[in-house]
C-alpha cells in the first residue's frame, strides 16, 4: 500500500467503510441462499469487530504520526490536517465532500475508533447479533463523519444519520419501555436540530460565492470558508438568533438543562452498547458543535450570551447532580451525572480562558471513557441481575468481584478522584472559572460534593452494605438463581475503560497538550477580539462578579 | 370592458397539420395507440366473413372466438406497462436531448413540459405494476353452465366480470396518463382545463373502481360531487377571466395582466376562482376534505397515484396560473401572496395534525400529503413575494418540481407497500403493517426508507427537497431583516412575515415525525397478525426496492446532482 495515496484520504475512508460494510453485511443474509445466509449471519460480528478494530488502529497509528506523521501540538486553530481533495458532492448548491481534523476534532475521532469496537466487545453475545453489529459499524461511520465533516450540509446529514441506527438499537433492542424511549429520543433531537438546519441555512445565505461551487445558489456550505469570512452575517440581531438557533440544536444533544428530558428515558431503556455510544460520544456532538461552529463563527454572540452559557451549565451541573440523589434506577442515576458533567463543558467555555477550554476540550474526552465504562457496569448489573434498582441488592462485591471493582472504579473516576481522567478536566476548569468569575466558583466546586455523595452512597448500598458477610442480599429479580460475575468479554471491555481512565489521569498530556495548544490559539486568534466588547457583557453577572469577588 | 381580443402574437392561428411536428407530442401518441392497443388486442378472434356469393371466408379478426393468446386477463395491464414505460422513456429522452417545440396557440414543449410528462407516465407506470397484483384476475375462467349451482354460476360470474374489468380500468389509466401529460403542455387556459378534466374524471372512475370494499363506491361519489363542484367553480372563473381578456390564451392573459394599472375586479376574481379548482386538485386546505375519505376509498395504486401524479397535475396548472400569468414584474408583491402563504400554513398544520390520529394507513398518508402540498405552497408563496430575483426564484421553482419529482418515487413507494399489504385484504388499518420487519425484512426496511424520507431525515431524497425549500424561502427573506437591528427582537419584528413560513415548515416536520416513527414502530414492534411470508409479486417487489433504492440515491451523490441539475434547468425554462 502507498502511505501517501492512502494518507491522501484516510479520513473519508474511516468513514465510508464503516457504513458500507455495515449495510452489506445487514443485506447479505437477505440476498444469500438460506444455507449461506445461516453459516454468514454467524461470521458478521467477527467481520464487524475486525473492521471497527481497523479504523482504531489507523486512528491510533494516525496519532502517533506512524500514517501522515503528524505533530498534533503544533496544530494552530483553523488549521486542519489530513485534508482530502475537496470534491463537489451536489455543486448547484454547494455541497462538497471536505474533510479534516484538528485537535478538537481528532480526540473525539479516536474515541469514535475506541469505543465502537468495546462496545461491539460488551456485548458481544447480543441477540440477533447478525444485525446488532452491523448496526454499530453504521453509527460508527455516523459519528466519524460528524467530527470529520467541513461541510455543513454533510454535518447536518452525519449528525442526523446518527439518529437512525440508534433509534433502531433503542427500539430492537432496548427494555421494556423502549417504544416510548426511542421514539421520545427521535423526535426530540430531530425538533432540535432542524432548528439548527434554520440556522445553518441562514448561515449559507450570507456566504460569498466561491468560484466554481454552488452554480445554482452561489453560496456553499464550506465551513472552514464560513469561518474565514470576516463578519459572516452584517445584521447583529440576525446573528444572535442564528446563535440561538445553533444553540437549540447543539444544547440539546449535548443535553443541557432544561432540554436534557430525552436523555434519561433514552439511556435506560437503550441496550448497553446504545447507552455507551450514546453517552460517549452522541452527547459530545453537541460540545463539538457548539465550539466548531456557533463559538468558531459568532465568537461576539458567544460573548453576549456568556450569562446564558453560566445559566445553562451550572443548571445542568446542579440539577443533574441534585436528581442523581434520587434516582434508585442505576442507568438513570448515571444518565443525570452525565447531565452534571456536561453543564460543565459550558462552563468552561464560558471562561473564554485556554485553561477552561481546554479543560472543556478534557472533559469531552475523559467523560468519554468515563461513562462508556459505567454504563457498561449498568448494562452487566441489567444483564446478570436483571434489575437497575439500587435498593434491591446488598453486598455485590461477595458474588460479581470484577464487577463490583469495575464498578468502585468508575464511579471513583467520575466523581473525580485525583489521578483519574476526570479530576483533570474538572480542575482545569475550575481553576479557569475562579479566575474569571471568582467566587462563583463555589457553586460548581461545591456540587461536586453533591455528586460525590449520591456515587458514595450508592455505591454503598449495592456492592457492600450487607446484613450477612458471606451471602449478602440478592434481588428479587434473580428468582432464586445463583448470581454470576461478569463474562470474560464484558470484563475485557471494561478493564480497557479502567486502565485508560487511569492512564489519562495520570498522564493527561497525551492529548491535553494538542488540546492546550489549540484552545490558546482559539482564544487568541477567535475569542480576543470579540472579548474586547465585553462592555456588551449582561449587567448583571458583571455586578455579580464583582460584588463576588 | 373592452375586449382584448387577437392581440397576443395574433391570435388563434388555424394551422394547417402539414406544419405541426408530431414528435413532441411522442409520449401522448404512444398512449394513445396503447388505448386502441388496449381495445383491440382483447378483442382479436377467428371471426370470419364470407364473401357475398362465394365461400372464400376472410378473417376480420375482431370478434368471434378469442384466440388463446389473446385470452389472458393480464394483457391489458401488459400493454399498459408496455405503453407507460415507452412514454416514460420517451419523455426522458426529450427531456435530455432538450426537444422543445410549439403549437400554437395551444401547447408548447419544453423540458419543464418532458419533465413533468416523465413524472406522470413513471407514476402511472407504477401503478400499472402493482395493479397487476392488486386487480384479481384468472387466466382460465370458466363459462357458466346450466350444471352449475347458483353458487358456483356465482362465482364464475365473478371471476368473468373482474376478468372484464380489466381493460376498463386500464384504459382510464391511459385516458388519465393522457390529460396529465397535456396539462403539463398546454398554453391555453381552455386547453389546460379539458385536459384537467379528462384526467380528473378518470381518476374519479378509478377512485371509485375498488369495488371489493363498500366504501370504494363511496369515495368514488365523494371524489366526483367535490371535484365537480371545484371544476365547476374553475370554469366559473376561466369564463370571468374571459369577459376580462377575451381570450383565453396564456401569454395573450400574462400579456393583459402587466398592462393592468390596478386589480381588475373580473381579473382578481377570476384568478381566485380558478385557484379554487387547482387547490382541490393538489389538496390545500380548506379544500382538502374529500381528499383522505377518496385515497382510503381508493385501492392502494390509484391513491398512489392520486398523491403523486393528480397532485403534480394540480401543481403544474396552479403555477402556470400563478407564476406566470400573475407575477409581477417588478418585484412588487403578487395580490395573492398573503393568501397563499395563509393556506399554506394552514394547510400543513391540519395536514399534519389530522395525521396524528388516523388510524388507517392510507388515511394518514393522504393528511401527509396534504401537508406536502403545504410545504409547497409555502414556496409558491415566498416567490409571490417579488423579493427574490430570478435566480432566487428559479431557486425555490427547482425545489417544488424536485419535490413533486421525487414524491413519486417514495410516497408512491409508500402506497405500494400498502398494495402488498392490502392483497392480503387488510387495507382499513395498520394491522396489516403489524410486525412486518419480522416477516418481510426488505420491505420493511423499503417502508422505513419512505417514511424517513416523508419525514426529512437525511441523507435521503426528501430531506434535499425540504432544505430546498427552506432554502429558497430563508434566500428570499432572511435579507429583509433590519441591518442595523442589534437585539434580535428588533430583526424578528422587521424581517419580511414569509420568513417565518420557514419556521413554520420546520415545525410541521418535526410533528410529522411522530406519524412516520409510528409506522415504522407498528413494524418494528407489534406481532404480526400472521406469520405466512407477504406474497411474493416479484415485479411489484423489485419496483419497491427500485424506488428505496432511487430514494437514497437521489439525496446525496452525483445522481442527485445531476437530477438538480435538470430540474433546474426545466424551472428555468418555465420562468
Amino acid at each position: 500500500m502507498g502511505g501517501e495515496c492512502l494518507s491522501l484520504d484516510i479520513l473519508t475512508i474511516m468513514t465510508i467503510t464503516p457504513i458500507f460494510t455495515g449495510i452489506i453485511l445487514l443485506l447479505m443474509p437477505q440476498i444469500l441462499p438460506k444455507d449461506v445466509a445461516t453459516n454468514f449471519e454467524k461470521v458478521t460480528r467477527n467481520i464487524s469487530m475486525g473492521i471497527a478494530l481497523g479504523i482504531l488502529l489507523i486512528a491510533t497509528m494516525l496519532f502517533f504520526g506512524t500514517i501522515g506523521s503528524i505533530d498534533w501540538t503544533a496544530i494552530m486553530q483553523g488549521d486542519y490536517v489530513l485534508k482530502n481533495d475537496q470534491f463537489s458532492l451536489i455543486s448547484s448548491i454547494g455541497v462538497q465532500w471536505k474533510v479534516g481534523a484538528d485537535a478538537l476534532s481528532f480526540p473525539m475521532i479516536w474515541l469514535t475508533a475506541l469505543l465502537i469496537p468495546i462496545s461491539m466487545l460488551v456485548e458481544w453475545d447480543a441477540k440477533r447479533g447478525h444485525l446488532f453489529h452491523p448496526l454499530l459499524l453504521i453509527m460508527e461511520g455516523a459519528l466519524l463523519g460528524v467530527f470529520i465533516t467541513l461541510d455543513l450540509f454533510m454535518f447536518y446529514v452525519f449528525w442526523e444519520l446518527t439518529l437512525i441506527p440508534m433509534f433502531l438499537l433503542i427500539l430492537v433492542w432496548g427494555g421494556d419501555d423502549r417504544k416510548y424511549a426511542a421514539m421520545k429520543f427521535f423526535i426530540y433531537t430531530f425538533t432540535a436540530s432542524v432548528f439548527m438546519l434554520i440556522g445553518i441555512l441562514i448561515m449559507y445565505f450570507h456566504t460569498t460565492p466561491i468560484p466554481g461551487i454552488g452554480s445554482m445558489s452561489g453560496h456553499h456550505f464550506d465551513l472552514v470558508a464560513m469561518t474565514g469570512q470576516t463578519n459572516l452575517i452584517p445584521s447583529e440581531g440576525l446573528r444572535h438568533f442564528v446563535w440561538i438557533l445553533l444553540l437549540i440544536g447543539f444544547a440539546t444533544k449535548m443535553p443541557s438543562v432544561p432540554v436534557h428530558t430525552w436523555l434519561p428515558d433514552a439511556h435506560v431503556q437503550a441496550p448497553t452498547a446504545g447507552s455507551m455510544l450514546l453517552a460517549g460520544v452522541m452527547l459530545k456532538m453537541g460540545a463539538y458543535g457548539f465550539l466548531r461552529i456557533a463559538v468558531t463563527i459568532f465568537p461576539e454572540s458567544t460573548v453576549v450570551f456568556i450569562p446564558l452559557l453560566i445559566f445553562l451549565g451550572m443548571a445542568s451541573l446542579v440539577y443533574g447532580a441534585w436528581v442523581c440523589m434520587g434516582q434508585t434506577n442505576l442507568k438513570r442515576m448515571v444518565a443525570y451525572s452525565s447531565v452534571s458533567h456536561m453543564g460543565l463543558i459550558f462552563l468552561g467555555i464560558a471562561t473564554m480562558q485556554p485553561l477552561g477550554i481546554a479543560g472543556a476540550l478534557f472533559m469531552m474526552f475523559a467523560h468519554g471513557i468515563i461513562s462508556p465504562l459505567l454504563f457498561a457496569v449498568a448494562g452487566a448489573f441489567k444483564h446478570h441481575y436483571h434489575t437497575l434498582e439500587i435498593g434491591s441488592m446488598r453486598g455485590i462485591a461477595h458474588h460479581s468481584p470484577y464487577l463490583s471493582g469495575h464498578m468502585m472504579l468508575g464511579w471513583m473516576a467520575s466523581l473525580g478522584l485525583p489521578l483519574m481522567a476526570g479530576f483533570v478536566a474538572e480542575v482545569a476548569i475550575l481553576i479557569a472559572f475562579w479566575i474569571e468569575f471568582g467566587w462563583l466558583v463555589m457553586l460548581p466546586a461545591l456540587t461536586l460534593i453533591i455528586t460525590a455523595t449520591y456515587y458514595l452512597t450508592s455505591m454503598q448500598k449495592t456492592i457492600f452494605e450487607s446484613d450477612d458477610p458471606h451471602q449478602g442480599k440478592l434481588p428479587d429479580s434473580l428468582h432464586g438463581e445463583k448470581p454470576r460475575d461478569i463474562t470474560w468479554h464484558e470484563n475485557t471491555g471494561m478493564f480497557i475503560l479502567g486502565i485508560l481512565t487511569i492512564l489519562f489521569g495520570i498522564f493527561p498530556f497525551i492529548f491535553w497538550d494538542m488540546m492546550s495548544s489549540w484552545s490558546t490559539g482559539f482564544v487568541s486568534d477567535v475569542l480576543i477580539d470579540a472579548m474586547h466588547n465585553k462592555d456588551k457583557w449582561n449587567s448583571s453577572v458583571k455586578w455579580l462578579v464583582e460584588v463576588l469577588k | 370592458m373592452e375586449f382584448k381580443c387577437q392581440m397576443a402574437s395574433g391570435g388563434v392561428k388555424i394551422n394547417s397539420l402539414n406544419n405541426i411536428s408530431l414528435d413532441i407530442l411522442i409520449p401522448e401518441i404512444i398512449m394513445t395507440i396503447g388505448m386502441l392497443m388496449i381495445i383491440i388486442i382483447p378483442n382479436l378472434g377467428d371471426a370470419k366473413i364470407r364473401l357475398p356469393l362465394s365461400k372464400i371466408h376472410i378473417p376480420i379478426l375482431i370478434g368471434g372466438t378469442r384466440f388463446t393468446q389473446v385470452n389472458n386477463p393480464v394483457i391489458p395491464s401488459i400493454i399498459s406497462i408496455i405503453t407507460f414505460s415507452l412514454a416514460t422513456l420517451m419523455s426522458l429522452l426529450m427531456l435530455l436531448n432538450d426537444n422543445t417545440g410549439v403549437m400554437e396557440p395551444i401547447i408548447e414543449v419544453n423540458q419543464f413540459t418532458s419533465l413533468f410528462s416523465m413524472i406522470f407516465t413513471f407514476a402511472l407506470l407504477l401503478t400499472s405494476i402493482s395493479s397487476l397484483y392488486r386487480l384479481p384476475s384468472q387466466a382460465n375462467a370458466k363459462i357458466p353452465d346450466d350444471s352449475d349451482s347458483e353458487k358456483s354460476l356465482n362465482s364464475k360470474i365473478t371471476i368473468l366480470m373482474n376478468n372484464r374489468r380489466q381493460v376498463d380500468f386500464y384504459i382510464l389509466l391511459l385516458m388519465a396518463g393522457l390529460g396529465m401529460c397535456l396539462v403539463a403542455k398546454s398554453t391555453h387556459l381552455f386547453m389546460l382545463f379539458v385536459c384537467l378534466e379528462l384526467a380528473s374524471l378518470s381518476s374519479y372512475v378509478l377512485v371509485a373502481f375498488n369495488k371489493e370494499s363498500t366504501i370504494g363506491g363511496e369515495a368514488g361519489t365523494k371524489y366526483f360531487i367535490v371535484g365537480s363542484v371545484a371544476s365547476a367553480i374553475g370554469i366559473y372563473g376561466m369564463s370571468l377571466l374571459y369577459i376580462w381578456n377575451g381570450n383565453l390564451e396564456i401569454l395573450s392573459l400574462t400579456n393583459a395582466w402587466s398592462q393592468m394599472d390596478s386589480l381588475d375586479p373580473f381579473a382578481g376574481i377570476g384568478i381566485g376562482l380558478m385557484l379554487v379548482a387547482f387547490g382541490f386538485k393538489v389538496g390545500a386546505a380548506p379544500f382538502h376534505l374529500a381528499t383522505p375519505d377518496a385515497y382510503s376509498g381508493a385501492s392502494s395504486p390509484i391513491a398512489g397515484l392520486l398523491a403523486t401524479a393528480s397532485k403534480a397535475m394540480g401543481f403544474v396548472a396552479m403555477m402556470r396560473i400563478l407564476l406566470i400569468i400573475t407575477i409581477p414584474e417588478n418585484g412588487e408583491e403578487a395580490y395573492w401572496m398573503i393568501a397563499l402563504a395563509i393556506i399554506s400554513v394552514i394547510t400543513m398544520t391540519w395536514g399534519n395534525f389530522a395525521a396524528l390520529t388516523s388510524t388507517n394507513p392510507k388515511r394518514m398518508l393522504a393528511y401527509s400529503s396534504v401537508a406536502h402540498a403545504g410545504y409547497m405552497l409555502a414556496a409558491l408563496a415566498a416567490i409571490g413575494t417579488g423579493l427574490g430575483d430570478d435566480e432566487s426564484n428559479a431557486l425555490i421553482l427547482t425545489a417544488v418540481i424536485f419535490h413533486l419529482t421525487i414524491l413519486v418515487l417514495f410516497k408512491f413507494g409508500a402506497f405500494m407497500v400498502l398494495t402488498l399489504i392490502e392483497n392480503e385484504g387488510n387495507n382499513h388499518n395498520m394491522t396489516g403493517l403489524h410486525g412486518l420487519a419480522r416477516r418481510d425484512p426488505i420491505i420493511a426496511s423499503s417502508m422505513f426508507i419512505f417514511m424517513l424520507s416523508l419525514a426529512g431525515v437525511p441523507p435521503l431524497s426528501g430531506f434535499l427537497s425540504k432544505l430546498l425549500m427552506i432554502n429558497g424561502i430563508v434566500n428570499i427573506s432572511a435579507g429583509t431583516g433590519s441591518m442595523a437591528s442589534v437585539a434580535f427582537w428588533s430583526w424578528a419584528s422587521s424581517v419580511n412575515m414569509i420568513f417565518w413560513l420557514a419556521m413554520a415548515i420546520v415545525i410541521n416536520s418535526a410533528i410529522s415525525l411522530f406519524y412516520y416513527l409510528r409506522v415504522v414502530m407498528i413494524m418494528f414492534f407489534e406481532d404480526p397478525i400472521t406469520n405466512k411470508p407477504l406474497a411474493r409479486s416479484l415485479y411489484l417487489r423489485l419496483i419497491i426496492i427500485f424506488c428505496a433504492v432511487l430514494t437514497l440515491l437521489f439525496g446525496i451523490g452525483p445522481l442527485s446532482e445531476s437530477l438538480l441539475e435538470i430540474v433546474n434547468e426545466a424551472a428555468q425554462s418555465f420562468l
